[in-house]
C-alpha cells in the first residue's frame, strides 16, 4: 500500500494535514492546492523575473488536506478570462513563442482555468533544499497546465555539481515526459527556463559530448516509443495543444496523460538508459554519476525506511535490497542487478538503526524529508529488478483514482488505522512475493501436464516396485505407494496400470494436477481404459477444467463396450453438454443396474452444477456398491459444494471409516468446517491431512486462511515454514 | 443449468455459483454483516482487461449477481483473469502481491479492497 503512496504523492502519508514534500507529485498536489487568493498576485509577477516570496503555503510540512490531488478543486468558479488576459499580458512580455493568441482560443472554450493551476510562482524564502524544491515542483505544475514554465531568478542555492547535474539530466528526461506531444524547441525551452534559474549549465543544446548524448537519448527515445521522427515545427506544440483535452474533471488526468504517452517502463527504463548512455559518454572513472545519484536516492530512501525499528522490517529483502543499493553494494545496469565489486562490511541493519533513532513510523518520515530527488530511483531499481512483468502495478496504480484514495488514506492514517502495520504488511508483501516467484516455478511444471518425480526415491531398484506400491497402496500408506510406484514407471514407462495406480494414489492425496499428468501417462499407453477416463474427467472437473473434463467423460462413453452405440460413430469437433447428458440418461437406461454409468453421469452433473440430479446419481451408485470409499466420497463432495455441508460430512464419515488415510476426505472435512465459519475445527482436519501428505499444497493455504480466521496468527509461522510437528501438538484431532 | 453452450467458459464462473450458494447460508449471512460492501469483479478469460465478464458479489444483500453493478457505484472494482481470481479465492496468491505484479487492477475505496481477502470465498470440494 505504501508504495503506492510513493508512487502516486505520497501526500497521503502521515496525518492529515501535512504533505509530503518530497517528491514532485506529493507536492504538485499541493501546489495546486494553493489558494485562489494568491493568483492574481501571482499572476502579475509572472512577467518578471524577480523572486517573490510567496504565502510558502503548502509547499513543504504545512497542513495542506490531502484532498488537494490535482484538479480535485475544479469545483471552483473561476474567470477564465480575467485571469487568461493578465496571464498572457505577462506572457507576451516574456515572449515564449507567441502563443498567446493561441492560449486565447484555447481559453475560449470550456477549459478551467482554475486559479490552483496557474502556474505558482515557486517559493523563495526558506532553505535552499525547500526553494529548490518549489521551485522544481513549479516546473512540474507548468507541464500540467500546460503553461511554459518562465523563468525566475532564485536566490542562491548552492547546489553542487553533482546535485547540478542531476537535477539537469533529470528535468530533461520529465521534460521529455511531460511534454512528449510537444516540439523539441518547447522542451529545450522549458528545461533552459528551469536550468538557468538554477544558474546550471545549460549545456543540452550545446555541441560536443553532451549534445550528442542528448542526440542519442533522443533517438532512443523516439525509437522506443515509436514516435513521430524529428521535432514539430515551432508552432506544432500550440495546435497539439489545442487538441490536447487538459481535462481538468478527471482527478488524475496530469498521470494518465503521464502513462499515455509513454506506455508500460518507459520513464524508468528511460531513465535507466539516460543513466547507461551518461556512464558510457562521461569519462569519470570509479563510481560513475548515475550510480551515485542512485545511491544518492536509495541512500535516503534506506533513511526514511530504516526509521522503522521493527526488526521484521529491516531484515526484510525488500529494505535490504534498497540499502544495498544506497551502499553501492549493488548497482542497476542496463535493467539488471549487478553486486559492486568491493562489498560493504558490517550490519548495516544495525548501522543505520544505531544512527537514526526515533520512533516514527518511516511513514511520518517519508513526510518530512526535505528534498525531492523523488522516488524515480527507487521505482527504477525496483522495476528493473523484477523485471517487465511488474511495473504494471506502477502504471495501473496511476490510473487509479487516487483523489479518493488518498482522502481515504489520510482518512484512515489519522484515525490510526495503519500504524505501524502498512510498513510491515508492505515488507511481508514483498518477500512473499519473492518467495513466490521460487515457488511457483516449480509448481508451473506440473501444471503443463509433466509429471513430476520425487528425488531420492528408495523403491528405485526394487525388484517389483508395482506389486510393492499396489501392496502399500492397499494398505492405505497413499505417499509410499506413490514412491514406489513412480520407481515402476520409472523402470518400465509403459505401464499402463503403474500409471493409473499412480494417479488414483495422487488423487486421494489431494493432488489433483499430478494425479492428471500420471493419468495421461496412462491413457497414452492404454487409451480406451475406462478408469482411466473416468478419473481424468473427475481430476478435470475438480480443477474447473469443464471443457476438458466433458470430452473425457465423452470418451468414456464412446469406448465402452456396452454404451459405445449410444453415442455417434465420429468424434464432433465441439462437444455439447447437453449431448453429452442425453447419451448419458441413454445409457443409464439401457443399464440400470450399472453403477458405473451412475457414477459418471453424477460426475457429469457436477459439471453443469446440477447438484441435486448429481446427488440422485452417487445414491443410486451407491446403493450398488456400498463399500466404494470413493463414491461416499464423490457423494460429499457434491453435498458440499451444493452447500448441503452437514450432510457432506456424514458422507465423508462414511468415506473415512472405509479407508482412514483417506487424505482428500480429511482435507475435504475441513473444507466443510471452513465453510461453515467452524474454522477451529477446520484446522484440525486441515493438520491431519497434512500430516499424511506434506506435499498437499491447497489443504496448506486453507490452513492458512483458517488461522487468520480463527485469530490464531500465532500459527501463522509455524503453517508457513510448514512445521508440521508443531501444529499437530497444537491442533490434535 | 447447462450453460456451456458458449465457447469460452470461466471456472471462475463456478466460483461465482458457489459464493452465490453460499450466501444464504448461516455463514454467508454472517459475511454479509461482516464486510456489508459491494464488489465488482470482473475476469477476463486470458489477458487482463480483455473479453471481461462481470460479477457483482453484493456483500450488502447477499447476493451474487452476472453482470455490472446497475445500483450505484460499486465499492471496488477489481479485474483480473480468470485464473488468477481462482487462485486469489483459494488463498494461492497474496492480493497484495497480485496488486503490486499489475495482475490485479483495482478501483474504488482502498479500505475495501483490503476487506477483498480469499476467507470470504467457500472453498470448493474435490470429488
Amino acid at each position: 500500500m505504501a508504495m503506492r503512496e510513493l508512487v502516486s504523492g505520497g501526500a497521503a502519508c502521515a496525518t492529515s494535514g501535512s504533505s509530503s514534500s518530497s517528491n514532485p507529485l506529493g507536492s504538485l498536489a499541493n501546489a495546486l492546492l494553493g489558494s485562489s487568493s494568491k493568483t492574481q498576485e501571482r499572476l502579475r509577477e509572472i512577467p518578471t523575473s524577480t523572486a517573490i516570496p510567496s504565502d510558502g503555503s503548502a509547499s513543504v510540512g504545512t497542513g495542506e488536506p490531502l484532498s488537494g490531488l490535482p484538479g480535485s478543486e475544479l469545483d471552483h468558479p473561476l474567470q477564465p478570462n480575467a485571469q487568461g488576459s493578465e496571464f498572457l499580458r505577462g506572457f507576451r512580455s516574456a515572449d515564449q513563442h507567441g502563443l498567446a493568441d493561441v492560449w486565447d482560443e484555447i481559453q475560449r472554450p470550456q477549459v478551467n482555468f482554475p486559479p490552483e493551476h496557474v502556474l505558482r510562482q515557486p517559493d523563495t524564502n526558506g532553505p535552499p533544499q525547500r526553494v529548490l524544491s518549489s521551485f522544481l515542483h513549479s516546473f512540474v505544475n507548468s507541464s500540467h497546465g500546460g503553461i511554459p514554465f518562465c523563468p525566475a531568478t532564485l536566490p542562491v542555492l548552492g547546489l553542487s555539481a553533482g546535485d547540478k547535474q542531476c537535477i539537469r539530466d533529470r528535468s530533461s528526461i520529465m521534460a521529455r515526459h511531460f511534454f512528449a506531444d510537444k516540439s523539441e524547441d518547447f522542451i529545450n525551452a522549458q528545461v533552459n527556463a528551469l536550468l538557468s534559474s538554477l544558474e546550471i549549465d545549460n549545456d543540452i543544446r550545446a555541441p560536443g559530448p553532451a549534445f550528442k548524448r542528448y542526440q542519442e537519448l533522443e533517438k532512443y527515445w523516439h525509437e522506443t516509443h515509436g514516435m513521430r521522427p524529428g521535432p514539430n515545427p515551432a508552432d506544432g506544440w500550440v495546435a497539439e495543444f489545442a487538441q490536447h483535452p487538459v481535462g481538468h474533471g478527471d482527478p488524475s488526468t496530469w498521470v494518465q496523460s503521464f502513462e499515455q504517452e509513454h506506455g508500460a517502463n518507459g520513464w524508468a527504463s528511460e531513465f535507466e538508459h539516460e543513466h547507461a548512455q551518461l556512464a558510457s559518454m562521461d569519462h569519470i572513472r570509479g563510481a560513475t554519476m548515475p550510480h551515485l545519484a542512485a545511491m544518492e536516492q536509495t541512500r535516503m530512501l534506506a533513511n526514511t525506511l530504516a526509521q522503522n525499528n521493527d526488526p521484521k522490517f529491516q531484515n526484510s529483502k525488500f529494505f535490504q535490497f534498497v540499502s544495498k543499493m544506497s551502499r553501492g553494494e549493488i548497482t542497476v545496469e542496463d535493467n539488471q542487478i549487478k553486486p559492486a565489486t568491493l562489498s560493504a562490511p558490517g550490519d548495516w541493519a544495525t548501522e543505520y538503526q544505531q544512527q537514526y533513532s526515533g520512533g516514527q513510523t518511516w511513514a511520518d518520515q517519508f513526510v518530512h524529508e526535505e528534498l525531492s530527488k523523488g522516488p524515480n530511483g527507487w521505482v527504477d531499481e525496483f522495476a528493473s529488478e523484477r523485471g517487465h512483468v511488474d511495473d504494471g502495478w506502477v502504471n495501473e496504480f496511476s490510473k487509479l483514482h487516487v483523489n479518493d484514495w488518498a482522502e481515504e488514506f489520510g482518512r484512515q492514517v489519522g484515525e490510526g488505522t495503519f500504524g505501524d502495520s502498512s510498513a510491515d504488511n508492505w515488507a511481508s508483501a514483498y518477500d512473499e512475493y519473492l518467495n513466490e516467484q521460487t515457488a511457483l516455478k516449480q509448481q508451473s511444471e506440473s501444471s503443463r501436464g509433466v509429471y513430476v518425480f520425487s528425488d531420492l526415491n528408495p523403491y528405485v531398484g526394487h525388484p517389483n516396485p508395482l506389486k510393492e506400491g499396489q501392496e502399500l497402496f492397499r494398505k492405505g500408506l497413499l505417499s509410499e505407494a506413490v514412491l514406489a510406484l513412480e520407481a515402476e514407471v520409472l523402470k518400465n514407462p509403459d505401464n499402463a496400470e503403474g500409471w493409473r495406480l499412480l494417479g488414483i494414489a495422487h488423487a486421494e492425496n489431494d493432488d489433483d494436477q499430478q494425479a492428471i499428468a500420471a493419468m495421461m501417462r496412462a491413457q497414452e499407453v492404454d487409451p480406451t481404459n475406462l478408469e482411466v477416463l473416468l478419473a481424468l474427467g473427475v481430476s478435470h472437473t475438480n480443477e474447473l477444467e469443464q471443457a476438458a473434463a466433458l470430452k473425457y467423460l465423452y470418451s468414456w462413453l464412446r469406448h465402452h463396450p456396452k454404451y459405445g452405440t449410444v453415442v455417434p460413430p465420429n468424434q464432433p469437433d465441439s462437444l455439447y453438454y447437453g449431448d453429452v447428458a442425453t447419451y448419458f440418461s441413454d445409457a443409464a437406461r439401457m443399464s440400470p443396474d450399472d453403477a458405473d454409468v451412475h457414477i459418471v453421469l453424477g460426475v457429469l452433473y457436477n459439471l453443469s452444477r446440477e447438484y441435486d440430479k448429481a446427488i440422485e446419481s452417487f445414491q443410486t451408485a451407491l446403493k450398488l456398491k456400498p463399500r466404494d470409499y470413493s463414491l461416499w466420497n464423490k457423494l460429499g463432495a457434491t453435498q458440499a459444494n451444493s452447500v448441503q455441508s452437514a450432510d457432506a460430512i456424514l458422507a465423508y464419515q462414511q468415506a473415512l471409516d472405509l479407508k482412514p488415510n483417506y487424505v482428500r476426505a480429511w482435507a475435504n472435512m475441513g473444507i466443510s468446517y471452513a465453510n461453515q465459519g467452524m474454522y477451529e475445527e477446520s484446522i484440525r482436519y486441515y493438520v491431519r491431512a497434512l500430516a499424511m501428505n506434506p506435499k498437499a499444497d491447497n489443504a496448506w493455504q486453507y490452513l492458512r486462511i483458517s488461522l487468520s480466521c480463527a485469530s490464531r496468527n500465532d500459527m501463522l509461522e509455524a503453517c508457513d515454514s510448514r512445521n508440521l510437528d508443531f501444529l499437530q501438538k497444537e491442533f490434535p484431532l | 443449468m447447462a450453460s456451456d453452450e458458449k465457447s469460452v467458459q470461466l471456472k471462475s464462473d463456478a466460483l461465482m455459483e458457489q459464493m452465490k450458494l453460499h450466501l444464504t447460508t448461516d455463514a454467508g449471512k454472517a459475511l454479509t454483516k461482516k464486510i456489508g460492501l459491494v464488489y465488482q469483479l470482473n475476469i477476463a478469460p486470458k489477458k487482463l482487461g480483455f473479453n471481461e465478464e462481470s460479477y457483482v458479489v453484493d456483500l450488502k444483500k447477499g447476493e451474487v449477481k452476472k453482470g455490472t453493478y446497475e445500483d450505484g457505484k460499486p465499492d471496488a472494482t477489481f479485474s483480473f483473469t480468470d485464473n488468477d481470481f481462482i487462485k486469489i479465492a483459494a488463498g494461492k496468491m497474496n492480493p497484495q502481491i497480485a496488486f503490486m505484479r499489475g495482475a490485479m487492477k483495482i478501483k474504488g475505496s482502498i479500505s475495501a479492497a483490503q476487506k477483498f481477502t480469499p476467507d470470504i470465498f467457500p472453498k470448493p470440494a474435490k470429488m
